[in-house]
């Protein structure tokens, strides 16, 4: 049995002159929790569904648990679990009727203690009609469906999508519980401090590109820094620019604002010629490190 | 694909019900009249003579109207194609690019079931809902016999919707070869309603058009018996309309099979838009 849960290399899809994947690269190991972050209209959704052989890719290729969806779809599917970014439910039927119709569609009877545990959880009564939930009761649906057959790779497309703030860390929870279970769990957020607080790594994906893949740990440490100087008397600070990693510098009298990557080291010892009164280093968060990815990004279409 | 079926059949059951009921009280209720008409045969027939031809080119022999074929497909089975075949078309239409559209079929096909499974389920719901609506109007027409003095059997009656029955599966089987072609379901059921229309008022007016004759060979009402099947089921003609519906019906499996599932107009054409000019 192979490490890794997901594999993409070079995958492309284009709807029209709409280029959506333009090569994506991307590996997900076995129990982990994987952010995937981009914009809307960055091509997160149509990876997902590449996932599922919902869309079939016009390159590359896609293995999910070892298997090829465009190959095997019925085989790859039985092992997961998703949830669609725009959810939509039979409303014809009960929230119990529709789990029990979609256990059925894998050939299983409904496991209730576990399905009545999850809807306790999320707080969803299984009797209401589809019909008549709100959009987050809905979710809470979409929610249940995915993990109440136990996947070994759950795919999620903004599980919190629509919930409120209590459910959507109920939601975490069982996500964190089916990692420690043994289930993958591939997820794409806007939400970025959910994706902060669960994933052990993230994607970001640009304009059909995964631009960067790292722990989010990692991606934090190596980010941009902001360091702010207050000297006892003004003095000149230019010689800093030359110190490793010293992305920008400027200078307001005494004040010196400086951006850094990577390592502080340098920038400590050339402060030790610098009559420093008072220093401040202030780390980005998520949301700003993938914000410095966009605003350099170039326009789609061109 | 039985979960699939039962599903797809419970979505029909106001179809059904709605179709199959209404026409079977037509039906019950059309039989009534026949004694009526014979009684009065000498009158209507001076009447009807006085009548163009080209109306009755949609309804059939005006001669035929005092047989009991032909009074049934004068008055019940020569419009059943136009009202049931819009059926056809929307039922086929949206048997799965309505999912689609609404965005149903996403979670149904992340379940480890294959297209051809959902595909053939639904057709088999398809197939069970237009047999059971053609079986109510079917019991409509038998309970008829039972107010009149009409000499037919209740398997006579069937013949002709076996004949009907052939016809909406060509007109259902090319609402669904549309719905996966087209970029929408709306476009699937414009172009089924077309297909459906043109037939009717092609096929009908080739009956006093002699140019219209080669083109109407085209048209899938050209081999629709009518109530004269009861006089015998023209296999050839059957079984030809049959075969043409289980090509289309083939040819959008294998359709369905290769392309992406669609999801919110994801992949549709679009069609042109009527926009105003600004006025500054």
């Amino acid at each position: 049995m192979t490490d890794v849960a997901i594999r993409a290399v070079g995958l492309r899809k284009s709807y029209g002159r709409v280029r959506a994947l333009r090569g994506v690269d991307l590996e997900v190991g076995r129990g982990e929790i994987f952010g995937f972050l981009g914009p809307n209209g960055a091509g997160k959704t149509t990876t997902l569904r590449c996932m599922l052989d919902l869309i079939r890719p016009d390159g590359g290729t896609i293995e999910v648990l070892g298997l090829n969806p465009q190959k095997e779809p019925v085989a790859a599917r039985a092992r997961m679990g998703y949830l669609p970014g725009e959810l939509r439910l039979d409303e014809t039927m009960t929230v119990v009727g529709q789990l029990r119709f979609l256990s059925q569609l894998r050939g299983k009877r409904l496991d209730e203690p576990y399905v009545r545990t999850l809807a306790e959880r999320l707080d969803l009564d299984l009797k209401f009609p589809t019909r008549n939930l709100s959009k987050g009761n809905k979710q809470k649906v979409g929610v249940v469906q995915a993990l109440m057959h136990r996947p070994e790779l759950l795919v999620l497309d903004e599980p919190t999508f629509g919930l409120d703030p209590l459910i959507q860390r109920e939601v975490l929870r069982l996500l964190k519980e089916a990692r420690e279970a043994g289930t993958t769990v591939f997820f794409s957020s806007h939400i970025l401090s959910e994706v902060e607080e669960i994933a052990e790594r993230v994607a970001i994906i640009r304009l059909g590109v995964v631009v960067e893949v790292s722990e989010i740990a990692g991606l934090l440490r190596r980010s941009l820094r902001r360091v702010h100087i207050r000297l006892r008397q003004p003095a000149d600070a230019a010689p800093l620019r030359t110190v490793s990693g010293v992305r920008s510098l400027q200078q307001d009298g005494a004040t010196v604002h400086i951006e850094i990557e990577g390592e502080m080291e340098a920038l400590i010892r050339a402060l030790a010629t610098l009559p420093v009164r008072d220093l401040e280093t202030e780390r980005p968060t998520l949301e700003e490190i993938f914000m410095a990815y966009y605003e350099t990004a170039p326009k789609e279409g061109g | 694909m039985w979960a699939l079926f039962l599903n797809a059949i419970n979505r029909f059951r106001g179809q059904v019900l709605g179709w199959g009921i209404s026409l079977g009280i037509l039906a019950l209720y059309l039989l009534t009249f026949y004694d009526t008409l014979v009684e009065q045969q000498a009158q209507l027939q001076q009447l009807f003579a006085s009548y163009p031809p080209e109306l009755w080119a949609f309804f059939g022999d005006i001669g035929e109207m005092f047989s009991p074929e032909g009074y049934l497909t004068i008055e019940f089975f020569s419009y059943m194609p136009l009202i049931l075949g819009i059926y056809a078309i929307l039922a086929g239409s949206g048997l799965l690019a309505g999912d689609e559209e609404n965005g149903t079929m996403d979670l149904v096909l992340a379940h480890p079931i294959s297209r051809t499974r959902l595909f053939f389920g639904r057709l088999l719901a398809f197939l069970a809902a237009t047999i059971v609506i053609l079986g109510l109007s079917w019991v409509g027409l038998v309970l008829g016999l039972n107010f009149t003095t009409l000499e037919l059997s209740w398997q006579e009656l069937a013949l002709p919707f076996i004949s009907l029955g052939v016809v909406l599966l060509v007109f259902g089987a090319f609402a669904i070869l549309m719905s996966v072609v087209l970029p929408s379901r709306r476009a699937a059921a414009m172009a089924g309603g077309l297909a459906v229309v043109g037939s009717f008022f092609l096929t009908s007016l080739a009956r006093v058009d002699e140019n219209l004759e080669a083109a109407a060979r085209f048209s899938p009402l050209n081999y629709y018996q009518g109530g004269d099947a009861i006089l015998g089921l023209n296999l050839e003609w059957n079984g030809g309309l049959a075969a043409v519906a289980l090509l289309m019906v083939l040819l959008a499996w294998w359709r369905f099979e290769r392309r992406d599932i669609r999801v919110g107009g994801e992949g549709s054409w679009g069609l042109p838009r009527l926009r105003r000019r600004a006025v500054t």
